[in-house]
């Protein structure tokens, strides 16, 4: 292809009829490599029965069938709704109060937003793994307190609900991320509002449902798909903190994936799984949108 | 339009690509030299292998400065995973240590690692750098997958007993022998708040381990055949787990929700119990006893007799290669790599520096250099001592496989956490494992 000089009065960097797509191509090709092709030939191998040892072998949507079947699949899923359901409102609602108490204009507010932040690059590493051992275990801090205040010992690790608990807790612990999105809403909202309703005889409580709830909907919003998401495709901290146990309580759908691909080499069914996560969560992710849109209707 | 058509179609033939085998890539065969290169060599364990080996590299490294090798180790949680990923994404390291039951998961047509051979002294097609005299030939046999020798045997051995005698001794009552001496034991700990033994469910099945041992001890009949055919019954499942729940009840070890409770997900070697010496026994495989060792003084724990019914019958206690070596499908280097090998099962002076990290080195050169410097001691050695005087019954492969080890966790918590009885979950278990082993040998 021959490429002529085309600077111009009209066109004075030379931009030709591919310049577009050059600039562009770099996004396009990790796109292509890292998102479009891992996905679609996931679907393709979610179609087969495929043991990293054997020639993949064709067999439709057996592996779709199949999981509506598996006991382990419906618990799983079962603990990763729960799961879900019950940390993304209580991370929201501690977040937004944490982001007001932080948009206050008082001396070293700085300090406090770099402390309360800080939990949430930490992630569910191995050193968080000890220290939640040290907290939780039979003999940790937490029960140690519990028995100082007179409250009996609580099994962390070993009852269900508890177990699922410390999880929830590690992850409202590391709400730092969605905090600073509340704070930077909280920073755009002007101040002559809240001036203007002081002036009114607006009371505190008032002021924040009728000024700062609606004018953060969106925000809210994103807060709310963000950490659905997250909380759906969950893995790193059951996986190191509780190994989903006891009796699979902890055992996300995230971890199934895992163990089928790379411990069972169950590679097909895996990438089924993937699949049927991927889309309850674009499912969930679509209601969300509508019910916020709804919401944000009757806010406005 | 027609460029974007294009693009479509080079992405659709990359996806169906996706589906590939790995098969199809082709084998570098050995070329009888030895060339500059830099070799991964992987391998799991505790500290003291971690150490060992890193020196016996150092050593090859003074040796060979042509060939570097570059090593890749962690503890065994998760190393399977690692293992597998890397293997799916060709990114293997050229030689492994691997566990015997890989070679069914990885490599069921003998084609998921090297062909070995390929590579033997005394082989007229070979390059000769693996030399194989000093394994006798049964041992060799269990790295033979469909003919092609995927993986050399570092070490036999089995799980063994292993007591805090300290505690024993301030408690002062010798060491079980029998499984009902066991059973009456924790009654004796328990007025202390102690354990004579304890069992980790998570990592591995011990405790279903324990249980299989004491039915074939029983019944004479074998867990599961070397070819993957289920040897128990149900009623045979159903007796050890029905053992497990006894052990439990008698105080002789933890239960699954205390183990829990006091240890979170940590491993018991690292778990305050432990090191507290709370726990006073554990059944670890002779060639991995070095990681519970180096938690407590010197000489604390001891090796102890393999349990026996009334009768005195020792017999279905197991062995198996405790570890193997193998070498990458997808190596560029296989001389390399062998000459590798070679160096670590027999040479002399790493066999010193390797000392029984690994266990009791299978080859009869490695052997040799151990017993002449009076480093064959400790208590793998020990352990490996007792067990090469009982009938003991070879592991099937098929028994260590990742999904046959959550049937087991499964039924023992289960059982453990009284949310099934032992028939339930023995039933439930035989029918998993019948169907599972029938999928896997289609």
């Amino acid at each position: 292809m021959k490429i002529k000089n085309r600077k111009n009065f009209q066109n004075p960097i030379g931009v030709w009829k591919y310049t577009g797509l050059i600039l562009i191509s770099p996004f396009i090709i990790g796109f292509i490599a890292f998102t479009l092709y891992p996905f679609v030939s996931s679907f393709i191998i979610g179609l087969t029965e495929y043991d990293n040892v054997h020639q993949p072998k064709f067999i439709g949507a057996d592996n779709y069938i199949n999981m509506f079947k598996d006991r382990e699949f419906l618990k799983a899923a079962a603990v990763t709704l729960k799961y879900a359901a019950i940390l993304v409102p209580i991370k929201l609602v501690i977040a937004l109060l944490t982001a007001m108490l932080l948009n206050l204009e008082i001396k070293g507010i700085g300090v406090f937003r770099t402390i309360f932040y800080i939990p949430s690059i930490l992630g569910a590493n191995l050193s968080i793994v000890i220290m939640w051992q040290y907290l939780f275990t039979s003999n940790g801090l937490m029960n140690q307190f519990l028995k100082f205040i007179g409250i009996a010992p609580i099994s962390w690790y070993g009852e269900a609900g508890a177990a699922l608990s410390i999880i929830v807790l590690l992850r409202v612990w590391e709400f730092g991320s969605t905090m600073i999105i509340f704070l930077t809403a909280l920073h755009g909202i002007p101040r002559d509002y809240y001036d203007a309703a002081k002036t009114d005889g607006c009371g505190s409580v008032r002021t924040f449902f009728k000024i700062t709830l609606p004018l953060l909907k969106n925000v809210i919003f994103i807060n709310l798909v963000l950490q659905t998401i997250s909380a759906l495709q969950e893995f790193s901290a059951p996986y190191m903190i509780t190994g989903g146990s006891p009796m699979k309580s902890t055992y996300t759908v995230g971890m199934m994936i895992y163990d089928e691909m790379f411990s069972y080499n169950n590679i097909g069914y895996a990438n089924a799984v993937s699949w049927v996560l991927f889309i309850v969560i674009a499912v969930i992710v679509f209601l969300l949108y509508k019910l916020s849109g709804r919401m944000r209707e009757v806010m406005k | 339009m027609k460029l974007y058509i294009k693009i479509a179609l080079c992405i659709c033939i990359l996806m169906l690509s996706a589906c590939g085998n790995k098969k199809g890539n082709s084998v570098t065969e050995p070329d009888n030299s030895l060339d500059k290169c830099t070799l991964r060599f992987s391998w799991w364990g505790g500290d003291d292998r971690h150490s060992a080996t890193l020196d016996a590299i150092e050593y090859w490294n003074y040796l060979h400065p042509d060939i570097e090798i570059k090593a890749e180790y962690g503890g065994w949680d998760g190393w399977t995973e690692k293992i597998n990923t890397q293997i799916n994404g060709s990114t293997a390291p050229d030689i492994m240590q691997i566990n015997y039951d890989w070679l069914i998961s990885l490599s069921n047509d003998g084609l998921g690692f090297y062909n070995l051979n390929k590579l033997c002294k005394n082989n007229e097609n070979s390059s000769g750098y693996l030399d194989l005299s000093g394994f006798d030939d049964e041992t060799l046999s269990f790295g033979e997958v469909n003919g092609q020798l995927n993986a050399i045997t570092v070490s036999m051995g089995g799980r063994g007993l292993f007591y805090n005698s300290q505690v024993y001794e301030s408690l002062g009552v010798p060491y079980p022998k029998t499984w009902d001496e066991l059973i009456r034991l924790g009654g004796v700990f328990d007025e202390q708040n102690l354990y004579p033994l304890d069992l980790d469910v998570q990592s591995g099945g011990t405790a279903w381990y324990f249980s299989v041992v004491y039915v074939q001890q029983k019944t004479g009949r074998e867990f599961i055949s070397m070819d993957g055919d289920l040897g128990f019954t149900v009623s045979d499942i159903k007796a050890a787990l029905d053992f497990y729940k006894t052990l439990e009840d008698n105080h002789a070890i933890r239960t699954v929700k205390v183990r829990t409770d006091e240890d979170g997900n940590g491993a018991l070697y690292q778990s305050s119990e432990f090191i507290d010496e709370k726990i006073a026994g554990v059944l670890e495989w002779g060639s991995a006893i070095g990681k519970y060792e180096s938690v407590l003084d010197d000489n604390v724990l001891e090796s102890g007799p393999f349990l026996s019914d009334s009768n005195g019958n020792t017999n279905g206690w197991m062995i198996k290669p405790s570890l193997m070596y193998a070498i990458s499908g997808n190596t560029d280097y296989p001389d390399e790599a062998a000459a590798f090998i070679d160096f670590l099962v027999n040479d002399e002076k790493c066999a010193e520096i390797l000392g029984t990290t690994r266990g009791i080195p299978a080859s009869c050169y490695a052997l040799d250099a151990l017993s002449n410097t009076g480093k064959i001691e400790g208590l793998s050695n020990d352990s490996a001592e007792m067990l090469s005087e009982l009938n003991t019954v070879t592991v099937s492969p098929y028994m260590e496989l990742s999904q046959m080890k959550e049937y087991y966790n499964t039924a023992i918590e289960n059982v453990s956490y009284g949310v099934e009885s032992t028939s339930d979950a023995a039933q439930e278990m035989y029918d998993s494992i019948n169907s599972y082993l029938e999928k896997i040998k289609k």
